[in-house]
């Protein structure tokens, strides 16, 4: 059963894709239609795995495993564990929310919603992907969506005017101008973001191959090269790198981050939250399954390379959110500090951080999705994000500005959100080993607070000005239920976060005790 | 030395496609000639029913297990053989579909130009069977012959008629080459056949040899240092002659270059293979840093074509067993991406009567169908997941990692990157850009046929691509000693 339902999360998409090839652009109701349900599909499965998965037994449960080349050593393997179940969840949350929140789409709707569910059907695949091959396989899959979804139904930033030359014509199509580092189109946006974490996948890409040939057995299956896997320290160094810095660059940790905010602020709302929401998480996710489990002893040695960049992040990620004036690219400089946090829980190598870590991630996804939904809904109801030109909201939307304090508190770690159970934990778990991260982590806190409460003035309190005296409130059941589940997922697991607590544990508490070399690894499943 | 050319029955049966093909086109000339009045579509489909009728054929064999040797060993059909006449049939009956509405803005010699698609493959598909020098020169120029009269085809056109003669001095000139070398290699060895050089010693006569005919194939396949007629013959020429010309010789000469490399020189292994990285490197980045500023979408394909044969050749760098499956695999996804992209650059071509880029502006509003076709078949040349480009290429980087040439592995990464600007460039014409002219394209079943089939196999190679795999290992079963992988960390 838990095996059909892990199947059904990661095909409903896929199958949802299919069916609307043959869907014609004439029914755009239709279309939304079928991905909605396909989502839907995805979501209830997800919950479900979250649900029966085994806390007790741990490990990797519900698995599938066909052969896919008996040549290469590639098995189409999947299966979660306790970190990979919420991540499923919440990227079936965030798919689910992202249908809603782009029902107003007019343009190439079919389109739209076939290149929304690969991306978040790829991202999916990568968390429950037990092969390295099938591992990178989703991963440059859900890169590649991005770029379509950000060049055709994403908006341009600040600097529009810049894209024609003091003679008149028009530079979007030059090289120069695509390649020009400063730029503001979303056409720069979005290949900036797709060279970036391509370039960062190729370099992932050469760590897995180093990791294939330089183990014992010639596979790409996690499961196998855990165990057999025995690389002298120079190799083990290099691939730890190779692994480390090419997933992190969609992390996003300073100094790989440019490319983050500016996808970001380019994408459309359900794109950005897809985005900030669950294809960041694919970088920490990546390291852990690859770098923890296939390299503990190179982690246990390296890990503080992250310790260090993550200071960065946080502070770096933190002042610039504050003195952004354009509401996606506080959302986005907000995730990238944020990030580090994430980052700071996986380096102390703890178990209480790096638990706290995993449902940082979890958290986060609900916390910026909602974030991204609203920016988007301002957007579109007063063409700007420019947050000093705003202002007075709340008095046309009520229910949006009553959603966004929520969302800004859970976003802060206020308590009865699950990020504030995460964020006690990484805090809690790093400060033996990193007292000084985690001053600076809380101190990025503060400045949290500082800016989403900032924003939140600048958008919906002071004065309304007349230009966006129209703009509307979320009133049809389509734009709210988004939120709703949202704020309802992030409420319920911040007051009951003991399920939650114990299935990321059941899979964290083997995973420190091999890399402290304290415990042997545990096998739950046959090579 | 005997003169004496014994051919029994069964051995003819060994002949059966190549004969068959003959006897078929010799069928359609006479139609052509005989039936003046009637439509030329009706030909072409004659023409595409022959050659499916051989790959019907050459499947039989394939699965039949048929294997043999004719003529004192100068025909071999063996594994290797038999996957690349399926693959020049392939690409020869998608390239037949193609034409068909093209051919129709000819105002001459509309029958002859199937009767010149098919014999050029004809000339390929002995190549592919070509076990000596002497065959190797002959199937060469045989299949070339038809290719020089086809660039040229357009005669109202200073592009095409550049681009003919372009094609035939340089091939000519590579003729005289490879002449040249076959003629230095038999001088110091005093044979032609492949498996009988196999123990020779080395000399400079031996080597400026094969550096001629290692330079004449490479004017076949296209890669940097002799690439230079690809970009303007690939524009001038009639676009599916282009598309043809694009990847059955490459296929063909990649057959010859494999048996030449991994059976006549095999124990200069250590040599050739740093002769192979370095083309490799060159042709991959080279092709891929000038197709960035191509503004024609066939200079680009062309460019584009430059360094996926360079990536190729990362799999002949290798030089194993592994390596020869490798390639095998990629000329196949390679085949059903650049004959796909060929065919939707017909398709706009048909309709707009332009190559440029620019005019791709906005094409996903004017044909969705040939906008995603597209997108697929670029992602695929670029090498993204599900597609099949990227399953070809992580083979010939796992051919290239076991036998740590990391180089040229860093360099292939590195060239993904950058492919991936320009292909995208054109992802963002069709998709992002606005169309200046904003009237939906229609699609011809034909070539919606070729498109659809090329979207067939690049899928079906990227989701599933176990039994084409194991095809290309058993293919290649008699190379299994060239070279033993070098031990992880020896």
């Amino acid at each position: 059963m838990g095996e059909w339902a892990l199947r059904a999360t990661l095909f409903a998409p896929f199958l949802g894709v299919v069916v609307l090839l043959f869907v014609p652009n004439r029914h755009p109701l239709l279309v939304r239609a079928v991905a909605a349900v396909s989502a839907g599909i995805a979501l209830l499965a997800s919950l479900f795995l979250f649900l029966v998965y085994d806390a007790d037994r741990g490990g990797f449960q519900f698995i599938t495993r066909w052969v896919w080349s008996e040549e290469l050593g590639i098995a189409f393997h999947i299966g979660v564990d306790g970190i990979g179940t919420p991540l499923v969840f919440a990227s079936a949350i965030l798919l689910f929310a992202g249908v809603f929140i782009s029902w107003h789409i007019q343009d190439r709707t079919r389109e739209f919603y076939i290149f929304l569910l690969i991306l978040a059907a790829a991202t999916i695949g990568v968390f429950m992907s037990l092969d390295l091959f099938f591992l990178y396989f989703f991963y440059e899959m859900s890169v590649l969506p991005m770029y379509v979804l950000l060049g055709i139904w994403g908006s341009h930033t600040k600097g529009y005017l810049s894209m024609t030359d003091p003679e008149g014509r028009k530079r979007r199509d030059d090289v120069g101008f695509i390649l020009n580092f400063g730029a503001n189109s979303k056409e720069y946006a979005a290949m900036k973001l797709t060279l970036f974490l391509s370039a960062g996948a190729v370099c992932a890409l050469l760590g897995i191959l180093l990791i294939y040939h330089f183990s014992p057995v010639k596979t790409f299956d996690i499961l196998v090269l855990r165990e057999v896997a025995a690389y002298d320290d120079t190799v083990a160094t290099i691939i730890w790198l190779l692994v480390f810095f090419g997933f992190a660059s969609i992390a996003p940790i300073w100094p790989l981050h440019s490319w983050s905010p500016v996808g970001h602020a380019a994408a459309p709302a359900a794109t950005s939250m897809l985005h900030a929401g669950v294809l960041m998480k694919l970088g920490h996710f990546s390291i852990i399954r690859v770098a923890y489990e296939i390299l503990p002893a190179a982690t246990r040695e390296l890990m503080p390379i992250a310790a260090v960049l993550c200071v960065f992040s946080i502070i770096y990620g933190g002042f610039v959110a504050y003195f952004a004036k354009d509401t996606k690219y506080v959302i986005g400089y907000s995730s990238s500090s944020h990030m580090g946090y994430v980052f700071l829980g996986m380096a102390a190598l703890d178990y209480i951080s790096l638990t706290g870590a995993v449902i940082y991630m979890f958290a986060h996804a609900l916390a910026t999705g909602m974030l991204f939904a609203m920016a988007g809904w301002v957007y579109d109801q007063t063409h700007t994000r420019d947050i000093p030109s705003l202002g007075g909201l709340v008095r046309n939307m009520p229910f949006v500005a009553g959603a966004f304090v929520i969302a800004c508190m859970a976003s802060v770690g206020m308590p009865g959100t699950v990020n504030f159970i995460a964020e006690i934990m990484i805090i809690v778990g790093s400060w033996e080993r990193y007292p000084f991260q985690v001053v600076v982590a809380v101190l990025g806190i503060v400045l949290t607070m500082a800016y989403l409460f900032k924003m939140m003035r600048g958008l919906f309190y002071g004065r309304l000005s007349p230009d966006y005296a129209q703009a509307r409130d979320m009133v049809r059941w389509v734009d709210r239920l988004p939120l709703l589940v949202m704020i309802g997922c992030s409420i319920f697991f911040g007051i009951f976060p003991m399920h939650f607590y114990h299935i990321v544990r059941s899979t964290v508490v083997p995973m420190v005790d091999r890399i402290h070399q304290l415990a042997p690894l545990v096998t739950q499943y046959p090579a | 030395m005997t003169f004496q050319l014994p051919l029994s029955g069964s051995d003819l049966l060994l002949l059966a496609p190549e004969i068959f093909l003959t006897i078929w086109l010799c069928v359609v000339l006479a139609v052509d000639v005989t039936c003046r009045h009637m439509d030329h579509a009706r030909l072409a489909y004659l023409s595409v029913g022959g050659v499916v009728a051989t790959l019907l054929l050459l499947i039989g064999f394939e699965y039949a297990g048929v294997r043999g040797a004719l003529l004192h060993d100068t025909f071999v059909l063996d594994g290797v053989a038999i996957f690349f006449k399926i693959f020049i049939v392939v690409a020869t009956a998608l390239v037949l579909l193609s034409s068909v509405d093209y051919v129709r803005s000819f105002r001459l010699f509309r029958g002859e130009y199937y009767v010149l698609i098919m014999m050029s493959a004809l000339g390929m598909m002995f190549m592919a069977s070509a076990q000596d020098l002497l065959s190797v020169f002959v199937t060469l120029e045989f299949s070339t012959f038809g290719f020089y009269v086809l660039v040229a085809y357009l005669r109202d056109d200073q592009k095409s008629g550049e681009a003919g003669l372009k094609f035939f001095i340089l091939g000519v000139f590579a003729a005289g080459l490879l002449a040249y070398g076959i003629s230095l290699v038999y001088g110091e060895t005093g044979t032609l056949v492949f498996s009988e050089m196999t123990s020779m010693p080395g000399s400079y006569g031996l080597a400026i040899g094969f550096i001629m005919i290692v330079a004449a194939l490479g004017f076949k396949i296209g890669v940097v240092p002799f690439h230079s007629w690809i970009p303007d013959t690939y524009q001038g020429a009639p676009t599916p002659v282009t598309a043809f010309l694009s990847i059955a010789p490459k296929g063909a000469a990649m057959a010859i270059l494999i048996r030449m490399f991994y059976v006549a020189l095999a124990t200069f292994r250590p040599v050739w293979v740093l002769l192979f990285v370095a083309i490799a490197i060159v042709s991959m980045t080279y092709g891929n840093i000038v197709a960035i500023a191509q503004k024609n979408i066939k200079r680009l394909l062309a460019y584009s074509g430059i360094a996926q044969i360079g990536n190729v050749m990362i799999g002949l760098a290798a030089g194993t067993k592994r390596g020869s499956d490798a390639i095998l695999f990629y000329l196949l996804t390679y085949l059903f991406a650049n004959l796909g992209a060929f065919a939707v650059v017909i398709g706009v071509g048909n309709r707009i009567k332009s190559d440029e880029i620019e005019d791709y502006n906005g094409l996903n509003r004017r044909s969705p169908f040939l906008a995603a076709a597209m997108l697929l078949f670029l992602l695929s040349l670029a090498g993204v997941p599900p597609l099949a480009g990227f399953i070809g290429k992580l083979y010939i980087f796992v051919a290239a990692i076991e036998q740590e040439l990391y180089l040229l592995l860093i360099v292939g990464l590195v060239n993904i990157v950058i492919s991936m600007y320009y292909y995208l460039v054109v992802v963002k014409k069709m998709y992002i850009n606005e169309p200046a002219d904003p009237t939906p394209l229609s699609v011809s079943a034909p070539l919606q046929t070729a498109i659809f089939v090329g979207i067939a196999g690049t899928l079906l190679l990227g989701l599933y691509p176990a039994p084409f795999i194991d095809w290309a290992v058993a293919a290649t079963l008699m190379f299994s000693n060239v070279a033993v992988p070098v031990a992880p960390g020896g």
